[in-house]
């Protein structure tokens, strides 16, 4: 499986891959999520927000899939950013937890700055950007992202079609056996 | 002055053309039953006319199969709320829903969007929701939907 992202080069000449900057966020429960959360964990993320009207929905359904195939692996998790953190508060992001009947502790939905959050988009190497004209006021990609456990960038996946979601499951199963 | 005349006499359709047309027109059955047969082939039988609408309109949110998604997305399948409201359904595609609802027992409150729909869509998909998801004999045609359409608040 490749490695996405531009490669560095160390001081010593080592070439280094690509990984993710450090985060914190809160979740649904309010609990912070940083570092140390995805610390040797696989994860998936994805940028959603709670009153998106258009590719949410279907997202969500397939993000589901993955939920409940991993329910029970603790080396995997979830991480749904919020870009509408005005509107998604902790208290709506659990309302939404509830209505997806979904575990804190695997998919967490996390609401932070929404400067740093689009930020942290554009290091995910996915697009999210706020427009007035489009459904809901937020344009974002409906990609799924996986991460391994170094925090390096591994797959993109469409996360409103199904066979691509497929693939995603696949290719987690990869990164578990790569562990 | 030339009159301005949309459906031309035949005379002026180049002979390339008419030559086509001449050979292609004992074929038209022929090419109607393989259609006919393509679809029956590719959907298993013939695709209910509400049923494209359904996939690009409706399933996006509420599932292929009208599941909707847990006690976000309220079920359309055997939705006691559609059953009895199946008159209002027009409304709702246009307009959205932004109240809490009631669905089978369970509460939903995200709110709906309008669609970009047409009378004939709408009728369509209506079909097809009655007949396939909600299992009543309700129907529906563009007129009477066009004409709901202009009530709706």
């Amino acid at each position: 499986m490749p490695v996405y992202g531009n490669k560095t080069v160390s001081p010593n000449g080592d070439s280094l891959d690509y990984t993710l900057p450090v985060f914190s966020y809160l979740d649904q429960d309010s609990n912070t999520v940083d570092v140390a959360a995805i610390q040797n964990k696989i994860f998936v993320a994805e940028f959603f927000f709670t009153s998106c009207p258009s590719i949410c929905p279907k997202m969500q359904q397939q993000m589901l899939r993955f939920y409940e195939k991993y329910k029970d692996n603790s080396d995997v998790i979830i991480l749904a950013f919020t870009i509408d953190p005005q509107r998604d508060s902790v208290g709506k992001l659990n309302t939404y937890a509830h209505k997806l009947k979904i575990e804190t502790s695997k998919w967490h939905l996390l609401t932070g700055n929404k400067d740093s959050i689009y930020a942290l988009a554009e290091s995910f190497l996915v697009s999210a950007a706020e427009d007035a004209d489009a459904p809901g006021g937020h344009i974002h990609s409906g990609n799924f992202v996986l991460v391994d456990a170094k925090q390096r960038l591994r797959g993109y996946y469409d996360g409103t079609n199904e066979e691509s979601v497929t693939k995603l499951l696949d290719e987690t199963d990869l990164l578990l056996q790569e562990k | 002055m030339k009159p301005i005349c949309f459906y031309k006499k035949s005379n002026t359709t180049p002979v390339k053309v008419k030559r086509i047309l001449q050979i292609i027109s004992p074929f038209t059955l022929v090419i109607i039953i393989i259609i006919f047969i393509w679809n029956i082939i590719t959907h298993g039988s013939i695709q209910h006319p509400g049923k494209s609408s359904y996939q690009t309109k409706c399933a996006q949110c509420h599932g292929d199969n009208g599941e909707g998604i847990r006690v976000l997305i309220p079920p359309l399948l055997h939705s006691d709320f559609a059953k009895n409201n199946f008159d209002s359904i027009p409304c709702w595609l246009k307009n959205g829903i932004s109240h809490k609802i009631m669905v089978n027992g369970v509460e939903y409150e995200q709110p709906m969007y309008g669609l970009d729909m047409d009378e004939v869509q709408i009728a369509n998909v209506m079909n097809y929701l009655s007949k396939e998801l909600l299992d009543t004999n309700c129907e529906i045609n563009s007129i009477e939907v066009k004409a709901k359409l202009i009530n709706c608040n």
